[in-house]
């Protein structure tokens, strides 16, 4: 996936480009913006982040620019917060309008929602993750193991839907909650063990001991 | 204006009357007049002068509930010089060129102080706008360099996080001005704000140990951003009065005047006595002096901004066992507000 940055401020510029490259996108950067939409052209990106206040023209022209020649997803970026900017933004063309400041976690959700969305076809995550012999099935939210199948609730359907996309790593508590979060589970850490705890005897329960490694100090590995 | 009191205000030339009246009797009836002849003019006297300040009364009363209807019914009462009804009366004619004067240097005072208003309004939106800018710089850069010291860039983004949100408080502040307009009211699902606001807040969140439990199904009409506001500035209460693991509950109820959202937690507790003023602007109470810093400014603005969106906002308290605070999103009355 490539992503093209159109923004004047320099240290943020170079902080996206490292927070994406982390998250395995192609990154371009553009420094002069007087030619923005051809540079679009140029380049022909899967996405462009686009930051409304540009030194020689506003963000909102070069997107209707853009508009003229290419469908490619918009997604503004800005430190307004007016309710009358978003709507302008989403007249002109944009797919997503973000403010300032933005959290990384939430920037690449949502670069990855407007991709996702924009994107028809991509293939769709396997819903049956195996592990060990063991598996997980997301559609019917249950553990299979052999002939045995047991049940899991919401929390911890989401906890090892991590740790089985993160097969062999270690994944640190912290971590774990922070995704948890991010999927609509609010839980604390102690919480967090409560809910592992039960996982394992649940995987007990179909035969499975030893699943789950708890590294002291550093987390769960799968 | 009442009889008496206009008879009062008479009394000179009532006086004079009956001064004049006794000296002309005198004067006839040294001159050789019959008493009863005199006392006939001075009965017609009298009479005149009765009918001339009762005619006069009923006029000046007449003016004067006119004028005080017209006050009555202006929107600025400072505009009255403009508005005053013709009288033929000279007085009432310098009266009213006077007051006029007064008026206009008011008008143009008023006008000069909300240019001012406005400019400083400007001013601070531009600079918020500004600042959010090193803030998401500050932002990234601790997010990109988490893996080298996890401790001390988790700390400066916590930090951080703090600066944005007094920054916002600032923003709205200047927002919750009267004139201010920038709301959009459209159909809002609460369960995606709640969510925004939790994600927003994670890092602090989790490390303050804070459990969330959220059910709010119900769709209400109202602005998202003003709304996540207000819903951050209560779940950051919650956060800084908690007193152990902090369990919050959000949820909605369904009225059959509106919609209920319901946030509690098991936090401190508000004692009886605080528990009425704590939207006062600049109220503290005894939690907020002997917790942290409070500044008095986050509930008193959520009272404000919701008084704007014509959301009701109230919370129930027990000391040690927790706070619920309710907003109230009214169903059928929102459209009359608009």
């Amino acid at each position: 996936m490539h992503i093209l940055i159109v923004e004047d401020e320099p240290i943020i510029r170079k902080e996206l480009r490292i927070l994406l490259e982390n998250a395995l996108y192609q990154v371009t950067v553009l420094e002069e913006f007087d030619s923005v939409a051809e540079q679009v052209m140029l380049q022909m990106p899967d996405l462009v982040l686009l930051d409304l206040n540009l030194p020689d023209a506003a963000g909102f022209d070069i997107c209707t620019e853009i508009r003229k020649q290419s469908e490619v997803p918009v997604i503004f970026l800005t430190g307004r917060t007016d309710s009358m900017d978003e709507l302008t933004g989403m007249l002109k063309g944009g797919d997503d309008y973000i403010t300032k400041p933005y959290q990384a976690s939430i920037l690449l959700a949502r670069i990855a929602a407007v991709l996702k969305r924009t994107r028809t076809s991509d293939t769709k995550e396997s819903t049956v993750l195996t592990c060990h012999g063991v598996q997980l099935d997301l559609a019917r939210t249950c553990l299979k193991f052999g002939e045995k199948c047991v049940d899991l609730s919401k929390n911890e359907l989401k906890i090892l839907h991590y740790l089985f996309r993160h097969e062999g790593e270690v994944i640190s508590r912290l971590d774990l909650i922070e995704y948890l979060w991010d999927n609509q589970v609010f839980i604390d850490d102690n919480t967090l063990s409560v809910n592992v705890t039960r996982i394992r005897e649940k995987l007990k329960s179909i035969g499975v001991t030893g699943l789950i490694e708890t590294k002291r100090g550093m987390g769960y590995r799968v | 204006m009442r009889l008496l009191d206009f008879l009062k205000d008479k009394f000179m030339l009532i006086l004079l009357h009956v001064f004049c009246m006794c000296a002309a009797g005198i004067f006839l009836h040294i001159t050789g007049y019959s008493s009863s002849d005199f006392i006939l003019i001075e009965i017609f006297w009298a009479f005149i002068v009765c009918v001339w300040l009762l005619v006069t009364y009923i006029q000046r009363h007449h003016y004067f509930r006119r004028v005080e209807q017209t006050l009555d019914q202006l929107d600025q009462r400072y505009l009255l010089g403009e508005m005053l009804p013709d009288s033929y009366r000279l007085e009432d004619k310098l009266y009213r060129e006077m007051i006029r004067k007064s008026n206009k240097s008011v008008i143009e005072r008023i006008h000069q102080i909300e240019d001012e208003k406005k400019d400083y309004r400007e001013y601070i939106e531009s600079w918020v706008h500004e600042i959010k800018t090193p803030i998401t710089s500050i932002a990234l850069i601790c997010e990109n360099r988490r893996k080298d010291n996890e401790e001390e860039f988790c700390a400066i983004e916590l930090e951080n996080q703090k600066i944005e949100n007094y920054v916002d408080m600032t923003l709205y502040y200047a927002r919750s001005d009267k004139v201010y307009k920038d709301y959009m009211i459209s159909e809002t699902n609460l369960q995606e704000v709640v969510y925004k606001v939790l994600a927003k807040n994670r890092g602090y969140l989790i490390r303050n140990q804070v459990q969330a439990e959220v059910d709010c199904p119900d769709l209400v009409y109202t602005d998202k951003k003003w709304i996540a506001f207000i819903l951050n500035q209560m779940i950051l209460n919650s956060v800084k009065y908690r007193e152990n693991a902090l369990m919050l509950k959000i949820y909605t109820t369904k009225q059959t005047q509106g919609v209920w959202l319901m946030l509690e937690d098991n936090g401190t507790g508000i004692g009886e006595n605080d528990l009425t003023r704590i939207f006062e602007k600049g109220f503290t109470g005894s939690n907020g002096r002997s917790h942290q810093r409070a500044t008095g400014m986050g509930l008193y603005l959520c009272r404000k901004l919701c008084q704007k969106l014509g959301i009701e906002i109230w919370a129930e308290s027990a000391v040690g066992e927790g706070t619920r605070m309710t907003l109230d999103f009214p169903i059928s009355s929102y459209l009359s507000k608009l």
